[in-house]
């Protein structure tokens, strides 16, 4: 008799998982088809911290605060013939907490909202901003803005 | 096959042949036929049950290639397997390891012999074509014996002898089973099992209390019978890496697997002329609409859908239960129901 309950039992349960596994079937897939569909990330997401060079002030105020020394500035010159040969971050020692975003006057410096850059070298992880020595921005003074730009 | 060996002797070259040759060509031009046919449904399976496998567990399956939902991911299968390094192991038995995956395909294939697509759309009417359809398909289990043999590899081994164990014991329900059907039936001709089917729905064979048993018995068996999930343990990945087929790489591979899909149509094929009323709609008047062998090939994609909804549903079994399956619950079930049966036909 217990063998014949087992058998009903094995049968009954059989029919249950194949009515769960159908279900699912007519269900929509929960799967993002990554590259193309992505999700949308919040305002405050912190992706690859990301340098907006025409803006920058070569200040090295991100430099300083940075808790790992993790961004490299190199200027050249002094007053109006100072130079920016160098802004590059070295994402393999960031450790993604913003605060170089925070003293930065221009606010060039942010956190974008990349984050698949998979690479082969580590040595490529540290990305350069700079490619030619640029003059860093500077703030037009009041009142002489539009003179400043006619010259 | 007849109607096509009737066409040839009215063709003028052909006519002129003697009887032998002619039937010789028919036989060749059906058996190419057939084997693209299958080919085809092989290469539409392989997509199908990742699809259904996907479906099943909530994403997609195979997304690129093709275009559309990687409609041709079967021929991308095939290109790579075709461009795959054939790798034999060297101490592997090679004659042995070679005739292997030819001997899976074709005794998988053999049995397309007898199904009966539609009233003369049939390789060979014989009249022990069950009989034969059987044997044949039971040749499966000699090629992965030659697998697992001549890989000379401890897993290939394993899983050969769990296969020659598990196909040899599912033989005995299976063809119990359809002993039944034969007995009212009175044939073993195939074409003749699905001709005594016609007319309505409630005239095919799994709506008779007792075939319906046997058809539940019948489908599980063939589950068994061709290493199917829950009862794949001859080729079972989580144990014995891919059982009798570990060693294999490239279009050897991609022979056994086309053994294996074959296999897994033949048997629906089988069980669709035997139970489920063959190329018959259930409604006489639609009958004559629709063409036999669409019907037919419906009900057999369909109890092939069945099998792969079994596999994603359950998880496999463990030796002792698959045992215990087929020889304390399937065969006592299977004579009970040879008996009853008999029983009946004697006293009505």
């Amino acid at each position: 008799m217990q063998h014949v309950h087992e058998i009903f039992d094995t049968v009954r349960s059989v029919m249950k998982g194949m009515r769960i596994t159908f279900k699912y079937l007519g269900k929509r897939p929960v799967t993002q088809q990554y590259p193309q569909e992505r999700w949308a990330l919040p305002d405050r997401y912190r992706g690859f911290v990301h340098n907006d060079v025409p803006r920058c002030t070569a200040c090295l105020l991100c430099a300083k605060v940075c808790p790992v020394d993790c961004i490299y500035i190199v200027t050249e010159g002094k007053g109006k013939d100072r130079l920016m040969t160098r802004f590059a971050i070295d994402y393999n020692k960031c450790i993604w907490c913003s605060l170089c975003t925070e003293p930065c006057p221009t606010n060039c410096i942010t956190m974008s909202h990349d984050y698949d850059h998979a690479l082969y070298f580590r040595e490529k992880l540290v990305y350069e901003f700079v490619d030619e020595p640029v003059v860093p921005y500077r703030e037009p003074k009041k009142g002489k803005a539009a003179e400043g730009e006619e010259a | 096959m007849d109607w096509l060996l009737a066409h040839f002797s009215t063709l003028p070259l052909l006519g002129g042949l003697p009887y032998s040759a002619q039937a010789g060509l028919a036989m060749g031009v059906y058996g190419a036929v057939v084997l693209v046919i299958v080919a085809l449904a092989v290469m539409v399976f392989s997509l199908a049950e990742r699809k259904v496998a996907g479906f099943m567990q909530s994403r997609y399956g195979p997304m690129y290639v093709g275009g559309w939902h990687g409609i041709l991911q079967p021929l991308a299968d095939g290109i790579k397997f075709l461009l795959k390094e054939d790798i034999a192991p060297a101490a592997a038995d090679k004659l042995l390891w070679r005739a292997a995956p030819i001997a899976v395909f074709t005794g998988a294939f053999m049995g397309y012999a007898v199904i009966p697509w539609g009233p003369s759309f049939v390789g060979a009417k014989l009249d022990m074509g069950l009989f034969y359809a059987f044997a044949t398909s039971s040749l499966v289990v000699m090629g992965i014996i030659m697998a697992g043999w001549g890989s000379n590899n401890k897993w290939s081994l394993y899983g050969a002898m769990r296969g020659a164990a598990q196909v040899i014991s599912y033989e005995i329900p299976l063809g119990l089973a359809v002993l039944p059907v034969i007995m009212g039936a009175g044939t073993l001709n195939m074409g003749s099992i699905v001709q005594r089917q016609a007319g309505f729905l409630w005239n095919w064979n799994v709506f008779n209390p007792l075939f319906a048993i046997s058809f539940v018995l019948y489908f599980v068996s063939a589950m068994a019978e061709v290493n199917r999930i829950p009862f794949d343990l001859p080729e079972s990945e989580s144990e014995l890496v891919a059982g009798y087929h570990t060693e294999y790489t490239g279009m050897k591979f991609a022979f056994m697997m086309l053994g294996e899909y074959a296999d897994m149509f033949l048997v629906a094929t089988i069980a669709t002329a035997v139970f489920l009323g063959g190329w018959w709609t259930g409604i006489p008047r639609v009958d004559h609409f629709v063409p036999a062998p669409v019907i037919f090939t419906v009900k057999a994609v369909a109890l092939v859908f069945i099998m792969m909804w079994l596999r994603w549903t359950l998880p496999r079994l463990r030796v002792d239960q698959l045992m215990h399956l087929c020889w304390k619950i399937f065969i006592p079930i299977a004579l009970g129901n040879l008996l009853l049966y008999g029983l009946i036909r004697s006293v009505i």
